[in-house]
């Protein structure tokens, strides 16, 4: 008998097949689900899977955090021709804390608002290369959801493939003489199967469903009700240390990731900024927090996706045996509300080789982000 | 039900008992409970990622897990506990030979053991194993050369003296 057999042989039985006890498996599947499946809880920068409301989960794939990097790439927008290189000569290093502070004044004074649901619209981007052809695609997603005040009913979303289209003109041109596809097959990183992205728009899908554990609507270092977000301190100390009761030292999505708390509370603090349903003197405290970390630079002049013209505040990843990429939070300095967030290419590594130092490989630009009493109807 | 909670109960329901037993025989039962939870929950939050088939997947999250969150030292500890609680203790005649590929598992360098056990245990075939240990498929059929040729020595009658038997325990029979 052949060794492999005999081990097989060999096995233990309790290492069979048999079913997982009904307590265990509901402990364990309660335990999994009870997290935020990235597709409802916006929570984190652009460098790791951002998803829509996961109705079109496929078109916002991007990968798992461990490969983050090495998306970088394959996704992304289409470097834009008037945006300065990252980290360059318009970074304003002496003056960053200064025009966080500035952002924090005015986010501070912005209306609280009130609804019954916090309502926001965001359009994602993302860059995939096509399958052997030799040109980028970005695929876009809008996305909207609907985040109820209270307990006890639906959290509403809505997704709407907006098309892929060749990133940029040369893309455009090898796309052509690709015989201008509908349908293009495009690889996506950590998935050996190629995905197809659709150069025509979607139609748009909502839904609903009950909130996590029955409350939880955000995902802010952990799962948080919209009591615990309204309920935030407005002193920046106090904030970062509420947040920080989160951290323990590794990626917000993987735990295979040491990352330092810098970068931890950038993560955290982008979502919180971006789209949370936070009163403005917190957002205003996380960007006084912004301003007190070392680590963090500001760059003016930055033009987002949608060709809106705000600030970023920029925190460089570095991650092991790959390239770096700079996250970014875009902001308009008139009113420190977020315009979106972006990724972008520093350093070219690993599979992102193939993308110029520049290149925005995944964004999301927040086109409302506030308190309605309207919701879809079911 | 949503059309992800429907997948991934079935993804579960389907593979959990194989990620269970791919940990307990590289880190022993006491840590696995724990491994296997965290697994799936990445595994949920990164529903969109898990290819199909999601086995060999599932394998490599565990895989990191285990790397990650528990110490060596203490994966050995635990899996020595474990590779003895499969080979101590009374175990009746019929078994003798099972007792023998067991200790001589025990035996190998823990990438051997990692190898054969997703081969012959997990029945992955070695394109899929590859996936899991990270490696192309061209070496990690040179390793599984190798781990097999190691085992077939480790069970030579030369090899490590079997322990009397006697019964048969109820856990591996």
């Amino acid at each position: 008998m052949n060794p492999i057999d005999e081990l097989r042989a060999a096995r233990p039985a309790h290492l069979g097949d048999a079913p997982v006890d009904t307590r265990t498996r509901t402990r364990e599947l309660s335990n999994a689900m009870s997290k935020p499946r990235s597709a409802r809880l916006p929570r984190r920068g652009a460098a790791r899977p951002l998803w829509s409301f996961g109705l079109v989960g496929a078109a916002a794939v991007t990968a798992v955090a461990v490969v983050a990097v090495a998306v970088s790439g394959s996704g992304g927008t289409p470097p834009r021709a008037p945006e300065p290189a990252p980290a360059s000569t318009s970074t304003v290093r002496l003056s960053a804390r200064d025009i966080l502070l500035a952002a924090a004044e005015k986010a501070d004074r912005q209306p609280a608002g009130t609804g019954a649901y916090w309502h926001t619209v965001s359009v994602r981007r993302t860059l995939f290369p096509a399958v052997g052809a030799g040109y980028l695609v970005m695929d876009r997603q809008r996305s909207e959801g609907w985040t109820p005040r209270a307990t006890g009913g639906d959290q509403w979303g809505s997704a709407k493939p907006l098309g892929a289209r060749p990133a940029t003109a040369a893309d455009e041109q090898a796309w052509k003489r690709a015989g201008s596809p509908a349908e293009i097959q495009v690889s996506v990183p950590g998935k050996s199967r190629p995905m197809t992205l659709s150069t025509t728009p979607g139609r748009t899908q909502t839904g609903h469903s009950p909130l996590t554990d029955g409350d939880k609507v955000f995902w802010l270092g952990r799962n948080v009700t919209m009591k615990d977000l309204l309920g935030l301190p407005s002193d920046s100390a106090e904030l970062k240390a509420w947040l920080l009761r989160s951290y323990d030292g590794h990626d917000t999505e993987s735990a295979d990731e040491p990352m330092p708390a810098d970068m931890w509370l950038f993560d955290v603090s982008v979502g919180l900024i971006t789209d949370m349903p936070v009163t403005p003197q917190v957002r205003g405290a996380a960007f006084r927090m912004l301003a007190g970390l070392d680590t963090v630079d500001v760059i003016e002049g930055v033009t987002d996706a949608e060709g809106r013209q705000g600030s970023a505040v920029a925190i460089e990843e570095h991650t092991k045996g790959s390239g770096v990429v700079e996250r970014r939070l875009i902001f308009d300095q008139a009113t420190g509300r977020a315009l979106g967030n972006e990724s972008v290419v520093v350093k070219p590594g690993g599979r992102q080789t193939a993308l110029p130092a520049g290149t925005v490989w995944s964004s999301q630009a927040v086109l409302e982000a506030g308190w309605t009493d309207h919701k879809p109807s079911s | 039900m949503t059309d992800d909670s429907h997948r991934f109960t079935s993804m579960y329901d389907e593979c959990r008992q194989r990620v269970w037993a791919y940990v307990v025989s590289r880190a022993g039962r006491q840590v696995a409970d724990e491994v296997v939870s965290e697994t799936f929950a990445i595994a949920w939050r990164r529903l969109d990622d898990v290819p199909e088939p999601a086995l060999p997947w599932l394998l490599g999250v565990a895989r990191n897990v285990l790397r990650d969150n528990i110490r060596a030292e203490t994966r050995r500890e635990a899996l020595n506990a474990e590779l003895r609680a499969w080979t101590e203790g009374d175990v009746a005649d019929q078994v003798t030979e099972r007792l023998g590929v067991l200790r001589a598992l025990a035996e190998l360098p823990e990438d051997d053991r990692e190898i054969l056990i997703l081969i012959a245990w997990q029945g992955l075939s070695p394109k899929d194993a590859a996936l899991v240990v990270g490696c192309s498929a061209a070496a990690f059929r040179v390793r599984l050369h190798r781990a097999r040729k190691r085992l077939k020595q480790a069970m030579e009658p030369t090899g490590r003296s079997r322990l009397r038997v006697k019964n048969l325990s109820e856990e591996w029979s």
